[in-house]
């Protein structure tokens, strides 16, 4: 009898622990709608944010320049690329090293066009000497959409923005990325808390007034 | 939201891309239609792919593309919001507008503050013209016999045809509705002097001919006056439904206003006496309103004539009412000479004659009406278009324009034009769509919609208007002027036309600017420039025409007959706008339907009840004309008159055969000729130059058949059924009333001392930053549906369909409850418009079980969408009914149609509620506005869409915490109350007090 | 009765049963194969079920919509079939809590099929709420549970909230209440079956049972106990689901008698429906000598009590109206009476006031047949009363423009129609499977009236299970006499 007893327990408890381990293996996977965290999708034309952003130190709002006057910061247009890439067509040790060649072959230097950056001209339909080719067809860049919220969420940049509010703060250390990756979660509960310790705490030490009502993203 | 559009719509992105490459390549306008979808989609789905995360534990993301433009045009910020002026093209009345755009398409329409003549009102059909702009049905292009063309061939084609014309001198006429644009009429002249024989015969479907003619033979002058009711005291409407329909309804709503405002002491208030057959939103809203048959008009106004010209004697007491009622009106308006104002709605031009000859007697020429720099919203000419069709029968045409009418739909004996028509060696259709007209043309030249194109318009002296284009055209068409001067061989663009014309015409009459491009860039700025008006001379008032003017006298027992134009709806011409349709009536609150409006007391000698479907026989019409049309018993109106309003049972309503859901008992919002309404152009008379809206012994058979119509008021009066008010009070008081000589003493009169009673509620509520706030002045508001539809616009409010509406499931946030209320003999029409009154101690929000309707901390109920699982406690728990359920998925699949979304409000799914949001997606575009420049919110920047476009301006918004605000001061005004202030339910929404130009001392005051 | 047994008694079990013949009369039914009535009746009522399953099925994938509801009317007859079905669950509990803990011993050969009606009643009746909500999908939101959005957790002041965790409560207690009732007729089942079948499963279900005197006593403890926690719950869950209306803003709704005026009306609805249940019974299933004139009889007196109840609340409401001089909800209540909806409320009255008031009559109380069509009109009526009370009320609120009327479209008809059909589904398939009477709390009954009974008893379940009225339900260790 007792023997039983102790048997069962025993299974029992076994049992528990690998419903429990079971649960935290599943947890892991699951998320919730709307909930992409980790999300890095392959763009049309491979942009480094690591190195504009990173390296060159490009201000974030310099090409989003929707950030501080639009509710979205906006991906910018192929003609803004351009103000740059007009004339940087490829890596400079690349460039570099064609124009050392060309000195040493005494020739002038060939225009050396990266790959990815050809993709931008064709879209804009430029030839080769980077003027508008008339023949060729200009076509649209579909850039893939990280940061993605429901419909029914509306989010402005202009407010964050206004209240000093690094870009970071929500899409992480996107200077660091090759390929922009999400990082936070972007769940109600995700905005709400920050919203409650902004309002507690206050945004570089500036008190702040993020309001916590329905209708501030549901409307 | 802006910048996306989805794999999953691929296809619908297809269908767009062709507007896409249009609207300037942003790419931010499709989107949004796609992701209306989405939206749709998501809100619907979310709940199965919550329940299916829960089985498989994770989900697919979907995955969206976001398309920015190639090259950003300098100007534009996608997700940025842009506004133009231009002009309203919805009537002649030339009202001046601001277009909101968003990535390159409209999205609304709001008056503008400056324009002289709209002051910043925008009437429902304003309003509407949004969606007529993205209506799928709209011609894509030019069509020669029916088969699509381009421009070139017709062009081609046509002149070849022009060519032989010429040779063969046969007469052309261009025929169209008033034509207020001085480049269209200048270039149409122009045209027609380049034939033999070309005349321009302008006709309107609602013709204000009368007065014109009348003024040519009083005057001297064939003009239409400008009517300054502002400047007037005494304002006497004859059948004239000056705040609804009549000429130019937001100009005058904003100036009768002008003169009601009760400011000053003595509070100031003209009088206003409507006499008129049919109970019209004016006579609604008339101190006296005096119902008479169309038969009697002559005779009462000579009546009136004579008094005042003091031929005869005044009436003794114990006289017939009728006289004591001239008798005082003379009184009236002798008081007020040159300071009153008689206008006379009728076409007749014997009534007109008699009007003017009073306004004369009342030295009002100069004063409260002007001809020297008269209107012309109107100038049709019916005698120009009898000789028209004369010269049709006897086939003297060789070519035949029509442009902006519809002759075979809007005129008597339609269908005999059609046939003549088929006479006619060329005719020519400038229609946007195939109508009834339009598919008898061989060359159909589409017009594009004023919105997509450049036009101008000088509606009254004066004032010149530009219509600007807001968004790339959607369609291959070719505005007018384009048009005739590609066929005059010097083909150029339209605006290169209308610069040219301003620069001669309009520049030449103004002093500010030195130079015409900045008077042009200023005019194109503000819509609009005033520049010194044309003077026409008129000659001495020749006091004998209007002697000689016989009475008619009524014929017998049977009917008169009586066609009219609806607030919604006008003459016809946006028939296939499906907002206009949905518009509930501001007398009948009818929607969907044209109906005959009889009185009880008719309704009981025929044993007819509402519904039931008559048949009426113009008798002295040969052929004789019979409508089959539904009846409707309507208060106030004359026992011996029958109504029917024009413009309904246009071709191409058919459409609407499915807009409602489709289900097991759903039915169709037409009619069982597939039409929505019936024509009743048909029984309209052109008789001895002049277009008869009335017509004399009309029958009246009973078919035995009903049609069900949709109005959205179940229960009509303020008083409950006498049967149920046993013990309790019956007159309920939600209308607060009083009269003027009340006010005057009391200024709360009517509102009464404020109700006290025990609250159960605890003190919770309190607001540290802005509590928004309205009040709605209910001696303002007319009831003319702006608001309504102004509030559908902005609120991606859809369409529920005529079934719908009879169930009481209309969407609409703004619901105008009209009530009859009898005060001591005056039947007065009460509109109280009644949204979300977001009260602080809210019924909805306790009930709710998720949360999904909760407080702000700046006092507004806030409805969240996404959270709602559609128990509606909440709505049956509201005490004012006026909350919204979403019984079905009413959002349309029209993509071209779903370009009017608003990308800042949530298109709603099935299964939720929805209810005024008090704009709040206005109020946080500001607030982030002012926290971005670290100011606060300015007193009046915040503007709802129901307040913008309200022509009485009886709407106002702002925050109730400061002390400044506008509404706060109207919040402490006496007039001020709440709508059922016992529940304790503490609405942020306030309403004013009514009141009427009375002498007597009644005020009605809260019960208790 | 607290006074043990009186000579003077008639016997509650008639034809001088013995202990096996008890076991005989309510297990051959389940032995023999389903007669051809039975097979009628299912098929009546699983083709009643299936009609609604297809409307509701229609109107998930449509909308809600497909019913009569509008702008004015939120709730119609969604909500009524839900009160109404909350109601008829009552009687089941009250006889067997409160009439056990009361020591009536007649309740023991109708408590079974009183409980197992009570389970039912509550399906029926909790689809109601789930299914009338605009997207039931997401019906789980009305609970609280951990989430990601901030954490947003549930209005706790809406009575809807309420109404879900009294429901749920009242559920589980019931079935639990029942199941454990149970147990000792598995038992019986399980000796007496052939099958092996049977056999396991009835074992299973009869958790070990061994009729021995342990047993017994510690079955009679948990037996006290539940009827114990079971009682408030008669009281609770009628009283919440008036609290959805008592506590709105709407005149007719916004009423404090609400809480014992319904649990009253519950009684009343659920005894008329036992009646019905029960005669029918009683003759297919020949129970004449179980379910005797007496039972009928004192049902018929508690019908007349509560009804008794009903009509003194109608009378009330009508009174505090008046006397309370609110205009609104005076002429709630004339809007009742004369309005629109005037017949609704005259048949609640002729049914629940009028019907109720024939029931003094002794010789009509014994007439079988006019006790059932008595028993049919009070549910007619009952079912009305929450008509009335959520509909017409929403008809007529404050603002005369917003006024509307409602009427049920096809589809609600069909769905209260399946709602009937699924709950004479379930009660037919109990009959063919498990014992429609307590068949161990009858045995304990046999004695009742009857002087010195000897009973031989051989089989299990039962012979154990004799004892003393007095003993029975008292909790004391039992054995026989």
């Amino acid at each position: 009898m007792k023997q039983t007893n102790v048997i069962t327990l025993l299974l029992l408890v076994g049992l528990g622990f690998t419903a429990l381990t079971l649960i935290q293996a599943f947890s892991q996977s699951y998320a919730l709608p709307g909930n992409n965290i980790g999300y890095e999708p392959v763009q049309p034309i491979a942009y480094s944010h690591r190195l504009h952003a990173g390296e060159l130190g490009i201000d974030c709002k310099f090409c989003h320049t929707g950030a501080e006057i639009s509710r979205t910061a906006g991906i910018p247009s192929a003609n803004v690329c351009m103000d740059c890439h007009r004339f940087v067509t490829a890596p400079f040790n690349q460039v570099r090293a064609e124009d050392e060649a060309a000195v040493k072959e005494q020739r002038k230097p060939r225009r050396i066009v990266s790959p990815e950056l050809q993709k931008l001209y064709t879209a804009l339909g430029l030839n080769a000497e980077l003027q508008r080719d008339p023949k060729a067809k200009e076509t649209r860049i579909t850039w893939v959409r990280v940061h993605l919220l429901p419909d029914f969420a509306y989010f402005d940049h202009r407010a964050h923005v206004s209240a000093s509010l690094d870009c970071q703060t929500c899409h992480g250390e996107v200077q660091t990325m090759e390929r922009v990756r999400q990082v936070s979660d972007l769940t109600m509960g995700w905005c709400v808390n920050c919203h409650r310790s902004s309002n507690a705490l206050g945004v570089k030490g500036k008190p702040v007034k993020a309001s916590t009502d329905c209708v501030t993203c549901h409307y | 939201m802006s910048h996306a559009t989805t794999e999953r719509h691929a296809e619908k992105s297809r269908l767009m891309s062709d507007f896409h490459l249009n609207t300037a390549e942003s790419s931010a306008d499709h989107d949004t239609v796609a992701s209306s979808f989405d939206r749709r989609e998501f809100l619907r789905l979310a709940g199965f792919t919550f329940a299916g995360v829960a089985l498989t534990g994770c989900e697919q993301a979907r995955v969206e593309k976001a398309i920015p433009y190639l090259i950003k045009p300098e100007e534009i910020t996608p997700g940025k919001a842009y506004w133009y002026a231009s002009t309203c093209a919805g009537c002649n009345a030339g009202c001046g507008i601001l277009v909101k755009n968003r990535d390159g398409r409209p999205i609304k329409i709001e008056g503008n503050p400056d324009h002289p003549i709209s002051c910043g009102g925008l009437c429902a059909i304003g309003q509407a013209q949004l969606l007529g702009l993205y209506d799928s049905q709209r011609l894509a292009n030019p069509m020669i016999n029916g088969a699509p063309t381009d421009w070139q061939t017709l062009d081609q084609k046509l002149m070849d045809r022009l060519k032989e014309i010429r040779t063969g001198n046969k007469a052309v006429r261009l025929l169209s509705g008033s034509l207020t644009s001085p480049t269209a009429l200048a270039l149409v002249k122009r045209f027609l002097a380049s034939f033999k024989d070309g005349k321009h015969v302008i006709y309107d479907p609602v013709s204000r001919s009368g007065i014109l003619e009348a003024h040519e033979r009083t005057h001297g002058i064939r003009v239409l006056p400008r009517y300054r009711f502002e400047r007037a005291d005494v304002i006497v409407g004859v059948e004239a439904d000056f705040l609804g329909t009549w000429i130019s309804p937001v100009e005058f709503t904003a100036a009768y206003r002008s003169g009601r405002t009760l400011e000053g002491d003595p509070p100031q208030c003209s009088y206003h006496v409507q006499i008129e057959s049919r109970l019209s939103l004016t006579g609604g809203r008339a101190d006296k309103r005096y119902a008479i048959s169309p038969s009697d008009r002559v005779s009462l106004l000579k009546g009136l004539l004579s008094l005042l010209e003091g031929k005869t004697t005044r009436a003794k007491p114990g006289e017939s009412s009728h006289m004591l009622f001239l008798n005082e009106l003379a009184d009236r308006l002798r008081s007020a000479r040159g300071e009153s104002l008689v206008v006379c709605g009728s076409n007749d031009v014997a009534s007109q004659m008699l009007t003017n000859a009073i306004n004369e007697v009342l030295g009002n020429y100069g004063k409260t009406l002007d001809v020297q720099s008269p209107s012309y919203q109107h100038q049709s000419n019916d005698k120009a278009l009898e000789d028209l069709l004369a010269d049709l029968r006897g086939e003297k045409i060789g070519a035949l324009f029509i442009h902006g009418v519809n002759p075979v739909y809007d005129l008597p004996g339609g269908k005999e034009i059609g046939e003549l028509l088929a006479g006619v060696p060329l005719v020519v259709s400038f229609a946007e769509r195939i109508d009834e007209t339009a598919h008898r043309a061989a060359f159909v030249c589409p017009e594009p919609h004023p919105l997509s194109s450049w036009s101008d318009t000088e509606a009254v002296a004066g004032v010149v208007s530009l219509t600007q284009p807001t968004i790339a055209p959607l369609e291959n068409t070719r505005a007018l002027t384009e048009s005739l001067s590609a066929w005059l061989g010097k083909p150029s663009s339209v605006l290169g036309l209308i610069r040219e014309e301003w620069r001669t015409t309009v520049f030449s009459r103004q002093t500010m600017e030195k130079n015409f491009q900045s008077f042009w860039n200023q005019s194109v700025h503000d819509g609009f420039a005033v520049v010194a008006a044309r003077q026409h001379r008129k000659g001495a008032f020749d006091s004998r025409s209007a002697r000689n003017v016989v009475s008619t006298a009524a014929q017998g027992e049977r009917f008169e007959l009586v066609l009219y134009p609806k607030v919604s709806m006008g003459d016809g011409r946006h028939a296939h706008n499906a907002w206009l349709q949905e518009v509930p009536d501001p007398i009948t609150k009818v929607t969907w339907d044209n109906y005959a409006i009889i009185s009880d007391v008719a309704a009981n000698n025929l044993r007819l009840a509402s519904g039931d479907i008559i048949r009426l026989t113009v008798a002295d019409a040969d052929p004789a004309v019979t409508l089959e049309v539904p009846v409707w018993i309507q208060p106030g109106q004359p026992d011996s008159v029958v109504s029917v309003a024009l413009g309904y049972g246009r071709k191409g309503t058919e459409r609407f055969a499915k807009i409602g859901p489709q289900w097991l008992e759903g039915k169709p919002s037409v009619g069982p000729d597939g039409l929505v309404g019936v024509n009743a152009a048909p029984a309209l008379q052109l008789l001895d130059g002049q277009l008869l809206y009335e017509r004399q012994g009309v029958r009246i058979e009973k078919t035995g058949r009903q049609q069900a119509l949709a109005c959205t008021q179940t229960y009509q009066s303020i008083d409950t059924p006498p049967l149920l008010a046993q013990g309790t009070e019956a007159r309920r008081p939600l209308i607060r009333y009083a009269t003027l000589a009340a006010y005057a003493a009391n200024p709360s009169a009517g509102s009464g001392p404020e109700h006290k009673s025990q609250s159960m509620w605890p003190e919770q509520h309190e607001y540290k930053g802005a509590r928004w706030g309205m009040i709605v002045d209910l001696n303002a508001c007319t009831g003319c549906a702006a608001c309504v539809v102004s509030c559908q616009a902005e609120n991606n409010i859809p369409v529920v369909g005529k079934d719908e509406v009879l169930r009481n499931r209309e969407l609409h946030w703004i619901r105008i409850d009209r009530y009859f209320v009898d005060h001591d003999g005056d039947l007065d029409v009460a509109h109280q418009p009644m949204m979300c009154q977001h009260c602080d101690n809210a019924p909805c929000e306790t009930v709710c079980p998720v949360l999904a309707t909760v407080h702000s901390e700046e006092g507004l109920n806030q409805q969240v969408y996404n959270r709602c699982v559609g128990t509606r406690y909440c709505a049956n728990n509201c005490p004012y009914k006026i909350r919204r359920f979403n019984w079905f998925d009413y959002a349309h699949d029209d993509a071209k149609q779903n370009m009017v979304l608003n990308p800042d409000v949530t298109v709603r799914s099935r299964g939720i509620m929805e209810k005024c949001s008090l704009c709040v997606q206005r109020i946080l575009e500001q607030k982030i506005e002012a926290k971005k420049n670290g100011k606060a919110v300015a007193d009046g920047a915040i503007k709802t869409a129901c307040q913008q476009s309200c022509p009485a301006q009886a709407i106002v918004f702002g925050d109730m915490n400061d002390p400044a605000s506008l509404v706060k001061k109207k919040m402490a005004d006496r007039r001020s109350f709440n709508i059922l202030a016992e529940l304790e339910t503490r609405p942020s929404v306030g309403y004013m007090t009514m009141v009427r130009n009375r002498s007597e001392q009644t005020g009605e005051t809260s019960h208790g | 009765m607290a006074d043990g047994i009186s000579l003077l008694r008639s016997p509650l079990i008639l034809g001088n049963k013995t202990a096996a013949q008890v076991t005989e009369d309510v297990c051959t039914p389940l032995d023999r194969g389903p007669g051809i009535a039975w097979w009628f009746a299912i098929a009546v009522s699983l083709s009643m079920f299936t009609l609604g399953v297809l409307a509701v099925i229609y109107q998930l994938f449509t909308g809600i919509g497909t019913w009569g509801l509008n702008n004015t009317v939120g709730w119609a007859f969604d909500i009524t079939n839900f009160v109404f079905w909350i109601g008829i669950g009552h009687a089941g509990t009250l006889i067997s809590a409160i009439l056990f803990l009361f020591r009536q011993r007649w309740r023991t050969s109708v408590n079974r099929s009183a409980e197992a009606m009570t389970i039912f009643a509550v399906i029926c009746a909790g689809i109601f709420p789930i299914i009338h909500m605009g997207r039931p999908w997401l019906a789980f939101w009305v609970i609280p549970y951990p989430n990601f959005r901030g954490p947003l957790w549930i209005n706790f002041r809406s009575p809807l909230v309420w109404d879900m965790f009294a429901i749920g409560t009242y559920f589980t207690i019931s079935l639990v209440f029942w199941y454990v009732g149970l147990i000792p007729d598995f038992a019986t089942l399980r000796d007496r079956a052939v099958s092996k079948v049977k056999k396991t499963l009835y074992g299973f279900f009869s958790f070990g049972w061994d009729g021995s005197t342990k047993t017994w006593q510690r079955y009679e403890t948990v037996y006290l106990l539940l009827a114990g926690l079971a009682t408030p719950l008669v009281v609770s869950v009628h009283t919440i689901v008036s609290w959805d209306f008592a506590t709105s803003v709407i005149p007719g709704w916004h009423t404090t008698i609400f809480p014992p005026y319904f649990v009253a009306g519950a009684v009343f609805s659920g005894f008329a429906m036992v009646l019905t249940l029960m005669i029918i019974a009683r003759s297919v299933l020949h129970f004449e000598e179980y379910i005797t004139l007496h039972h009928i009889e004192s049902m018929s007196k508690i019908i007349i009590a509560t009804g008794g109840i009903v009509a003194m609340a109608y009378m009330t409401e009508l009174f505090v109206s008046f006397y309370s001089g609110n205009e609104y909800e005076r002429f709630a209540f004339v809007n009742r009476m004369l309005g629109p909806y005037a017949w609704a409320y005259w048949i609640m009255v002729s049914c629940n006031v009028v019907t109720p008031q024939f029931l003094w009559f002794r010789k009509i109380r014994r007439n079988v047949a006019l006790v059932f069509i008595l028993s049919i009109l009070i549910n007619v009526g009952m079912w009305f009363e929450r008509f009335v009370i959520i509909t017409i009320s929403l008809t007529r609120d404050y603002l005369p423009a917003s006024w509307d009327n409602y009427a049920p479209t096809l589809v609600e008809l069909a769905t209260l129609i399946g709602s009937f059909g699924l709950f004479f589904t379930l009660f037919l398939i109990l009959a063919r499977f498990l014992p429609m009477i307590a068949i161990g709390e009858v045995k304990g009954v046999l004695s009742y009236g009857r002087k010195g009974i000897h009973v031989a008893g051989e089989e299990a379940g039962g012979t154990k299970s004799i004892k003393t009225p007095v003993q029975l339900g008292s909790g004391v260790q039992g054995g026989t006499p």
